[in-house]
């Protein structure tokens, strides 16, 4: 055995963490004892009363002093001899012997040593340190000549100095700027970058640089992606057909977040209950996807209430697991084995979000309800301007209304018989846009006289019928559309045939949603049985053999004034049906009726206010002699502007301009995404407590409520969501800031100062350096959770400069840094790996934000796994620039999740992950070996590389330190010249094989370059993309 | 030195770091008494202590049945219900149970008798229908079970949980656990290989997920690799066009040498790990093509599986691959198999897949045998539920369909110290009720489990402070179905 292996076998056998290296000799009872009687006793002696044996607990302190039947008492303070726990940890008799051998858990002699010395010093008892709040730490002195930076190296500096380990030097500044640049945007720093942090000598070269990238658009997406994992973020549902979903106007909005570094407790309350803040924005509303990422399924046959809990679960686990670093999800079933939740509580939190107005059958749908429009930037942009030009022209309008001098010709007139208007919508032929749909193929029949009866037009439509099944022909998608007004009705002609006249006819009207039905005949069409507002029986079948005019009032069903119909169905049970001519008839003001203002101020009420904007509404349900100035000229100006025939004509020029702007503004709302939002229902759905987790076993009724001994409850906090979240934000809360400051810590070190990042319970790790934890988290919310200017001080810290070369006796002593006696290293994350790739070879597209896009994968992978009805079971590859852009932006098809991205760790988004593993594996070697995507960058990598003025060597520099920062070192450059010059000589002899490997990718190859020096430059860059360090953070 | 062993160092050193914290993991309790662990010599990256005791099997192919083959018209004989033709399902039996929303508003629920033949085989007299003429001759082999039972009554919860032991994604599969706990037999393959089959020439049928062969909160390392049949075999394996081996060769040389200077200047054993693994690529690139290079094949052998094997993709192509997987010490391979979700048209249907998997089934386990590799190679066929014993839609004595059932449905096993020619456990006369010695699908995990010499209580992860296990919180090996 070597030294190395010995140390590490005294420090485990111990089971002492990295933070007892330079701990004093104590016993700490929350660092030394409770893990352990955590670890072997609680699950029998612990906080879950169901499975507890012989009444005995060991995780409350008074319970433990308890006396037993027997007359000893458990732990007797002072005496480990007169303790039961102490005689039963060490009794020979296996019946006796604790824990029972059954179980397959063990303590280790040194392990009991300590309970003994736990005892024998007292047995202190305190509360697990994370459930008490950080406390205020005093800054540790500095140790004489090691240079500190900020108080997170006076910590560092304390620990290292009781291990007697000395930090490392500076790094050097080319493998700084490197690390600290990929660090803080994912990206590598250009050769530029690097020349300019060398040539600056001033004392604030380094910190100008963080400043730099910490406004860089870029920092706010790789920290987006940090966040995105924990938040589940996918592109769709996840569960079954896993067909695509539309929340990336969520994942736009966690970039910009970072980007404007939003406050870190805002940033929480808008994503956990944005909608539920006081006149909230539709960015808040949008910020609340984060708990509309969780998966969702759409599956035939699936119960509701059976998803109604699993969506709930996992929320509350997601939000447990990222603000709380607690693992809730085991008191779902049972009391928390380790830590005190009781299944209770666990569903009182459940019970924050058991009540939203979603639908446990997400209907495979793009948008699932509740969704919210949200434009993109760039149409926020184009909005605001159009915005203002139509308001110039508004004024113009008023202005040249104004003057005009109106009167009402008959101001005090009742309104008199009104003009009804009918217009027909199909005749011969569907509306503009429509789009033909049904059963049979083509659905539409459309059918000529003398064969078939015709009432007018050509044609008539007819669908034939020998069977009880429901059938029907209808069109959606209309962008002519039919607008509803007071006292609309529809109508239909309808020509039943006598021979075979069906048992059903039904008429179905789409506004947006089918819930419109007219019935004639027999009650066996749509919705059959369900009467009621939207769903009206109209009376028997019309007299067959001749044409009958179908009238439909608007209200029976269920359309009001406003609505637009884009849809129509027509439907029928069994025989034979013609139908012809469909519209609308309105009633409305005749053209001279519209010269007075009064006359459609009497109309428009009976109308419901149809078109009014909502401010005229309310100046006009003021009574005439009431009205003030501005409600008067209001209402005479949308009169006179949209109403009055006469005056129209003033204002063409305008309204013609105002058109052009509305309809781009339409435009804009109609290309505008969607992102699915929480919300909650009017009446909350009763929650309960679920025996073992299943939704059919209800128990106590149970309310929305915060586990108070974590943290009080926030005074006056609404008990919903909106609650929950300032709970957690409160700056006395023990849990969310030492997480969430943890989270940070883990992405630049590489590992947490609590190692188990998404587990701070009895069962996580003990924190390596509590002190600093304290103080880093208490820092955090003093400075007003600023995100911004914590990730600064981490990254200015001396600590983080260290060089990380990693010395024998580092590495004997603390193999894995835990103690930081060096700097940071460890490989990249996927995404960094391929976003470097695409920046050194200049094909990285930096468009931020927008919909997620398909860059190249190999063929074949979504097809055998995909469901036939999938949207997503046939990948199709983008084109273009939308190849090169970020990682982050790459389509997440969660059940076959991107594969080069998988296999360097990223996770399928299926859960809540806040720490990813990094493995080192033969199929990441391949995948940087083969994948189109590498291969083609080191094509355009080459490209650059051979644009550089200079020779074989200067190029081979530039390639190098493209990537990595540093120059190469005399041996490392004579191999990369040696081997351009021995693959130019083979490709100029294997006559080709350089235009084929010049093939691989859709970017077109620069023609003017010599096609065997490209590809021996592409094997140079191939090779340099490849190196370890490379892909590894120094 | 060994590149597994190594990378297997660096894995294990971590791992018993990483438990290091809150008390001590028994394995990594016991990898510090194991000097062996820390010794030159050919070892696994299996987990030290493993297995728990000594295994009947060295791999298992799994051969997955995905949507859920009806047991009524293959295994469950229920000769009575030709008399219930029909007549509706007694709530006696139903009991309340819930079914799902695609059949729980039918106004009945008339039985629909098998319409397939049933006969006896093999010396203990096993029901088998005519859909399975081939595997009816090697019963005497099989352990029928008639009575695998889950609680999931739709295909992605229930796939999710057979596969992974929860209902909801996040756990690591089955193939992945064995990954984990027992490591690869192999230098140059995966552990856990994974392969779909096309059905006349498609595919389609029930999703899957990738969760399915996934490594859940484990490392990727232990998740199953695809073996496709079209493109390449394994993902990203082939050189770029106009890159020969020689040049590929190359550029490995340059590199290893590269990362070589780069460790003596900074010292990080990540990069020697980094370039064993290059090495294991490279040497990937020539043992896939030839794994699934089938010309050295006799003739006898192939014409055993039938005419399919040789058109790549199909079931019978794939048992064929998954034999030449097993002698080559892959773990676990699990092919899949979908459109087995008949709700209607059933008998058409169902006569399809049963000729697409009844011949190659057959002829992998005659394959294994031949080559004395059944006695340490278990073979599984099955699915992740039930059909109902009534017809979901329209009922005729020639048509009919069947919706999913969860409460009983049959699987069988052979190989690897499993009980030949049994058939395990009884149901009801209408299939819908175990009546005797029930299996859940976490006691067949276990007892899959049991057969690699691995308790399935101590095969554990600890993620987020809890000991996770395939078998969750349940399970018992079922000692009937053992030899």
């Amino acid at each position: 055995m070597t030294i190395r292996q010995t140390i590490s076998l005294f420090f485990v056998t111990l089971g002492i963490t990295a933070s007892t290296f330079g701990a004093e000799g104590d016993v700490d009872f929350s660092r030394d004892i409770l893990p352990l009687l955590s670890d072997n006793c609680f699950k029998c002696h612990g906080p879950d009363e169901a499975n507890r044996k012989a009444k005995l607990r060991f995780d409350k302190h008074d319970a433990s002093l308890e006396e037993l039947k027997k007359g000893r008492a458990t732990i007797v303070p002072g005496k480990s001899s007169q303790s039961e726990i102490y005689a039963r940890l060490t009794a020979e008799d296996p019946d006796d012997r604790m824990p029972p051998p059954d179980t397959g858990k063990k303590l280790s002699e040194e392990e009991i040593e300590l309970i003994r010395k736990w005892i024998d010093g007292g047995a202190k008892w305190a509360g697990h340190w994370a459930f008490q709040p950080p406390e205020p730490q005093k800054i540790p002195a500095p140790v004489k000549g090691w240079r500190v930076n900020n108080p997170v190296d006076n910590f560092i500096h304390a620990s290292l100095a009781r291990a007697g380990l000395p930090p490392q030097e500076r790094a050097a500044r080319e493998t700084l700027i490197r690390r600290v640049t990929l660090d803080l945007t994912g990206l590598p720093p250009t050769i530029e970058e690097v020349d300019k942090f060398l040539a600056d000598k001033s004392e604030k070269a380094y910190e100008n640089v963080v400043r730099r990238l910490l406004d860089s658009p870029r920092y706010g997406e790789h920290m987006a992606r940090f966040w995105l994992d924990a938040a589940r973020y996918g592109d769709t549902h996840g569960l079954h057909l896993d067909n695509e979903r539309s929340i990336w106007p969520y994942r736009d909005w966690v970039i910009d977040s970072f980007n404007s570094n939003q406050p870190f407790d805002r940033f929480t309350v808008e994503q956990l209950a944005g909608d539920l803040l006081p006149d909230s924005t539709l960015d808040q509303k949008v910020a609340t996807g984060f708990n509309r990422c969780n998966v969702t399924t759409g599956e035939g046959g699936s119960i509701d209430d059976e998803y109604y809990v699993r969506y709930a679960v996992d929320r509350v686990e997601t939000t447990a697991t990222v603000w709380l670093g607690l693992t809730a999800g085991c008191a779902a079933c049972h009391d928390h084995k380790f830590d005190p939740l009781t299944t209770k509580e666990f569903y009182q939190l459940f019970s924050y979000y058991f009540s939203l107005t979603e639908r446990a059958m997400d209907g495979n749908k793009l948008l699932p309800p509740p969704i919210i429009k949200a434009p993109t930037m760039s149409q926020r942009r184009e909005r605001k301007d159009l915005e203002k030009q139509a308001a110039a022209i508004t004024s113009e309008i008023d202005e040249l209304l104004a003057n005009s001098g109106y009167k009402d010709p008959r101001p005090n007139e009742p309104l008199g018989d009104l003009g009804q208007q009918e217009r027909v919508w199909i005749e011969d032929q569907l509306p503009a846009g429509a789009k033909p749909q049904g059963n049979g193929t083509p659905p539409w029949k459309f059918v000529a006289g003398p064969k078939h009866p015709v009432l007018s037009g050509k044609k008539s439509h007819t669908r034939v019928s020998t069977s009880d099944a429901i059938t029907q022909h209808f069109f959606t998608d209309a962008t002519d559309r039919l607008k509803i007004t007071e006292n609309s009705k529809l109508f239909a002609y309808v020509y039943l045939d006598p021979a075979k006249p069906p048992k059903t006819i039904q008429l179905q009207f789409n506004d947006g949603t089918w819930e419109h039905r007219a019935t004639w005949g027999e009650d066996k069409a749509f919705l059959a049985g369900k009467h009621g507002a939207a769903n009206h029986q109209m009376g028997k079948l019309p007299e067959t053999g001749k044409w009958v005019r179908l009238e439909v009032p608007a209200k029976v069903v269920g359309l009001k004034p406003g609505a637009e119909l884009n849809g129509w169905a027509f439907t029928q049970v069994n025989g034979t049906v013609h139908w012809d001519q469909a519209g609308i008839i309105s009633i409305s003001l005749s053209e001279e009726q519209r010269r007075s203002q009064y006359a459609w101020e009497q109309f428009t009420v009976h109308d419901n206010y149809s078109g009014v904007p909502g401010d005229v509404q309310k100046a006009l349900k003021v009574e005439r002699s009431k009205r003030s100035d501005d409600q008067a000229k209001l209402i005479t100006r949308h009169f006179l502007r949209n109403i009055h025939p006469g005056s129209k004509g003033k204002v063409a020029e305008q309204l013609k301009k105002q058109k052009v702007i509305n309809d781009r503004l339409a435009a804009i709302q109609k290309s505008m995404p969607s992102s699915m939002i929480m919300e909650d229902r009017k009446s909350p759905r009763q929650a309960y407590v679920l025996e073992r987790g299943q939704y059919t076993e209800k128990r106590e009724k149970v309310s929305s409520t915060v586990p108070s001994w974590l943290a009080p409850p926030v005074k006056d906090a609404p008990a919903n969501r909106l609650g929950l979240a300032q709970w957690l934000v409160q700056p006395r809360h023990p849990l969310t800031a030492r997480v969430t400051v943890n989270r940070f810590w883990q992405q630049f070190f590489g590992t947490g100062l609590v190692r188990t990042s998404e587990d701070f319970g009895v069962q996580g790790e003990h924190p390596s350096h509590p002190e600093l934890l304290d103080w880093l988290a208490l820092d955090f919310v003093g400075s007003g959770w600023d995100v911004k200017r914590f990730l600064a001080q981490l990254v200015l810290s001396a600590t983080y400069q260290q060089s990380s070369r990693i010395e024998k006796n580092k590495l004997a002593a603390d193999p894995e840094n835990r103690l930081l006696a060096r700097g940071p290293r460890f490989r990249l994350d996927a995404e960094v790996i391929r976003d470097q790739a695409l920046a050194v070879s200049g094909l990285m597209n930096k468009q931020i934000g927008g919909k997620s896009v398909k860059p190249y994968q190999p063929a074949g992978l979504w097809k055998p796994v995909g469901f036939g009805g999938s949207n997503t079971s046939v990948f199709k590859q983008d084109k273009g620039d939308k190849l090169y852009r970020r990682s982050m932006y790459t389509f997440w098809k969660r059940t076959s999740p991107p594969p080069s991205m998988e296999t360097f760790d990223a996770p399928n988004r299926e859960t809540c992950q806040v720490r990813r593993a990094r493995t080192n594996t033969p199929l990441q070697a391949l995948v940087l070996m083969n994948d189109v995507q590498f291969v083609e960058a080191a094509r355009k990598f080459a490209e650059r590389v051979m644009g550089e003025d200079g020779d074989v060597d200067g190029k081979a520099v530039f390639a190098f330190r493209s990537i990595l920062g540093r120059r190469p070192e005399t041996a490392e450059l004579t191999a990369l010249a040696r081997i351009y010059r021995e693959y130019l000589v083979e490709f100029k002899a294997a006559g080709g094989s350089a235009a084929k490997l010049l093939s691989v990718g859709e970017s077109p190859r620069d023609q003017k370059l010599d096609v065997n020096e490209l590809a021996a430059w592409t094997m140079v860059t191939h090779l340099v993309l490849n190196l370890s360090e490379t892909v590894t953070k120094e | 030195m060994d590149p597994l062993l190594e990378a297997g160092l660096v894995e294990t050193r971590r791992h018993f770091f990483a438990r290091s914290a809150g008390g001590i993991g028994t394995a990594a309790l016991a990898s510090l008494v194991n000097p062996d662990l820390f010794a030159e010599k050919k070892a696994t990256s299996g987990l030290p202590g493993m297995p728990h005791f000594a295994p009947k099997a060295k791999r298992v192919i799994y051969l997955f049945m995905s949507g859920a083959p009806s047991q009524l018209d293959m295994w469950d004989y229920k000769p009575k219900m030709k008399e219930y033709y029909n007549k509706d399902l007694p709530d006696s039996i139903r009991n309340g149970q819930r079914i799902t929303t695609m059949t729980s508003g039918q106004k009945r629920f008339p039985v629909a008798p098998s319409i397939f033949k049933f006969n006896q085989h093999g010396a203990h007299g096993a029901w088998v229908s005519e859909l399975l003429p081939h595997t009816a001759k090697m019963v005497d082999d099989l352990a029928v079970i008639k009575t695998v039972n889950t609680e999931a009554i739709n295909h992605d919860p229930a796939i999710t949980y057979i596969q992974t032991g929860s209902q909801l994604p996040g756990r690591p599969s089955t193939g992945a656990w064995m990954s984990y706990g027992l490591g690869s037999m192999n230098d140059n393959l995966p552990a856990f290989m994974v392969l779909h089959s096309t059905v006349n020439g498609g595919f389609g049928g029930q999703a899957l997920y990738s969760r399915l062969w996934g490594a859940g909160f484990l490392s990727n390392r232990h998740q199953g690799v695809s073996l496709r049949s079209a493109g390449d075999p394994v993902l990203y394996l082939s050189n770029p066009a106009g890159m020969s081996d020689s040049m590929r060769r190359k550029m490995l040389d340059e590199l290893g040498r590269l990362n070589r200077e780069r460790f003596a200047a900074v010292g990080d054993p990540e990069i020697q790990a980094r370039i064993s693994q290059y090495e294991m690529a490279y040497r990937m690139q020539t043992s896939v093509p030839e794994l699934t290079d089938i010309s050295g094949e006799s003739k006898a052998t192939l014409e055993m599986y039938g005419p399919e094997v040789k058109k790549p993709g199909t079931f019978a192509a794939n048992c064929l691959l998954a034999r030449r997987l097993a002698e080559r010490g892959v773990r676990f391979t699990q092919i899949f198999i979908r459109q087995w979700d008949q709700h209607g048209n059933l008998p058409k249907d169902i006569r399809r897949q049963c000729g697409i998997v009844d011949r190659p089934s057959w002829a992998l386990v005659q394959d294994l045998k031949q080559r004395g590799m059944l006695d340490d190679t278990l073979v599984i066929w099955g699915g992740e539920f039930g059909r109902t014993i009534y017809c979901q839609g329209g009922l005729s004595t020639k048509n009919y369909g069947r919706d999913h059932h969860p409460r009983c449905y049959t699987k069988w096993m052979t190989g690897a110290g499993i009980k030949g020619g049994i058939v395990y456990g009884e149901t009801d006369d209408f299939s819908y009720n175990v009546v005797d010695k029930p299996v859940h699908i976490h006691d067949l995990n276990a007892t899959i489990l049991n057969q690699f010499g691995v308790d399935h209580e101590k095969l554990t992860y600890r993620h987020q402070g809890r000991d996770f296990r395939l078998t969750d919180v349940h399970g018992e090996v079922i000692s009937g179905l053992l030899a």
